[in-house]
């Protein structure tokens, strides 16, 4: 069994916890431990919190990390956004000696020092690397296929981007321009995975952007929902739980600010996995879904 | 869709004024950025790649070329008073594609860095912050989502700084140490 310290962030506890409880359950029966990480925060949010003050950014980020090398644990997490706090952050301090002083100065106030002694990964990247779990792992691990479901796969910005600045061992997931790894993921849980145009491009909510102009962040989302409607998608699946709640709860906001209707139900790839692996709809709360996941439930179970 | 208007015509009048002035130009700001965004952002030849790739130029007046160009010019004041600064989702598609190897996502946070120094800050910023200080969570937990938490067999509250609230006093040190909530509730009650 490989064990890591599972780092939640905000929106994956506080606001889709299914997605918590599926990652911590799905992930044990494909041997892989998440362990609570105690006294984390907000990782604090890359955009919103880092655009303020980077150096602060840097502090907060490096306090998460103090807890899990206290615990002496790897950290695995379930959102691209914190993986862009949490991993990026890890890799500077490791490289930069100037940063990690100042750092160190500020944590020094309460009796924390940074040291550089683990690593940070994203559970989607354990799951698709041999060494932890594998494809083939997760497709053994599948009790209820979910066959004939067609589902549009939503990779998110800041697991992958900017590919120079990642050093996954798959070398798969350094294609940033039209990578399949999630689409191999998806398939292993018996679903069908679609294609749709330009499936990279960002849902919109980022950078603080849904806080400061939502209409515009919506925009965005709208534009990744036609392109995802006209493959005739049945859900969309994400690795990150602002995504998902920018395509489930925007589905909600683009219909009273553009009239636009899509109903298309947004799953975190943890909950698909969770249906997959036998969970019932009501182990995974997605009854706590803005869209209705029923039509979709019906489909594959 | 027609490029976003902010009804200001005293902005839209400074806009249209191409002309670059000596004057104009502070080359501390470049300096600034260069050390803050840790990308050589002076190595930028304006191909344009960045606004290609951006999801936010086709639905705005947001250039994020003229945003790298402002910062070679030195340009200060036209970069921290634009409003398409907060325009940026930070999705790294440009950083990504920069020919340059350039990040110009990390130049637009090191710019709306500087832009908060001179108290030119979103309001939902500072809300995170507030938030954080708080809590120790960006987004915070509430009572619906605890139902569901316990229906699923976890504890009410994450294992986080919302069960572990002894932690809270280490980061509120953290974000002090910068001023940062002092300067949020300051401009937030201006």
């Amino acid at each position: 069994m490989h064990e890591f310290a599972l780092f939640l962030g905000c929106i994956a506890p506080n606001r889709y916890p299914g997605c918590e409880a599926a990652a911590i359950k799905t992930s044990e029966k494909l041997g892989i431990k998440l362990l609570p990480l105690k006294g984390a925060s907000c990782c604090p949010a890359p955009g919103a919190f880092g655009s303020i003050d980077l150096k602060v950014w840097y502090a907060m980020a490096a306090r998460n990390l103090c807890l899990a090398e206290e615990m002496g644990k790897d950290i695995a997490l379930v959102c691209n956004g914190c993986y862009k706090s949490i991993f990026e952050v890890n890799h500077i301090l490791k490289h930069d000696e100037k940063l990690r002083n100042g750092v160190n100065e500020v944590l020094k106030e309460i009796d924390m020092e940074y040291k550089g002694s683990i690593d940070v990964f994203h559970l989607a990247e354990l799951l698709y690397d041999e060494r932890f779990c594998g494809v083939r792992k997760i497709r053994d691990s599948v009790t209820t296929p979910l066959k004939g479901a067609k589902i549009a796969c939503h990779y998110g910005c800041h697991l992958t981007k900017p590919a120079k600045e990642r050093v996954f061992k798959s070398k798969e997931l350094l294609n940033t321009e039209c990578p399949t790894w999630f689409e191999e993921l998806v398939e292993a849980t018996g679903a069908t995975a679609v294609e749709y145009r330009n499936k990279m491009q960002c849902c919109g909510a980022g950078g603080g952007v849904r806080g400061y102009d939502i209409v515009h962040a919506l925009d965005i989302t709208n534009e990744k929902l036609i392109n995802i409607t006209e493959v005739e998608a049945d859900a969309i699946t994400e690795v990150c739980p602002f995504c998902q709640l920018q395509f489930d709860r925007g589905q909600i906001e683009i219909e009273e600010k553009f009239g636009d209707r899509y109903g298309i139900p947004v799953l975190h790839y943890c909950e698909l996995l969770g249906l997959a692996q036998g969970m019932s709809p009501q182990d995974l709360a997605l009854d706590l879904h803005a869209i209705d996941c029923t039509p979709f439930l019906e489909k594959v179970l | 869709m027609a490029a976003k208007s902010y009804d200001n015509p005293e902005l839209d009048q400074k806009l249209k004024d191409t002309y670059y002035r000596l004057g104009d130009s502070n080359p501390e700001f470049s300096k600034n950025i260069l050390e803050t965004s840790r990308t050589l952002a002076n190595m930028c030849y304006q191909c344009g790649t960045c606004t290609g790739s951006c999801p936010s130029a086709p639905r705005s007046s947001y250039r994020i070329r003229k945003f790298m160009r402002r910062n070679v010019f030195g340009l200060e004041d036209e970069a921290l008073t634009d409003p398409d600064l907060w325009l940026c989702t930070t999705c790294y598609s440009c950083s990504d594609r920069c020919p340059r190897d350039i990040a110009p996502t990390d130049v637009i946070m090191a710019m709306r860095n500087m832009a908060f120094k001179r108290d030119i800050i979103p309001k939902n910023f500072l809300m995170t912050v507030k938030l954080i200080y708080d809590s120790g969570h960006g987004v915070p937990n509430n009572d619906a989502n605890r139902d569901a938490r316990a229906r699923l067999g976890l504890d009410r509250d994450p294992p986080t700084t919302h069960t572990y609230t002894e932690y809270m006093q280490g980061i509120r040190k953290i974000i002090d140490s910068c001023d940062l909530k002092a300067n949020a509730d300051r401009i937030l009650g201006e």
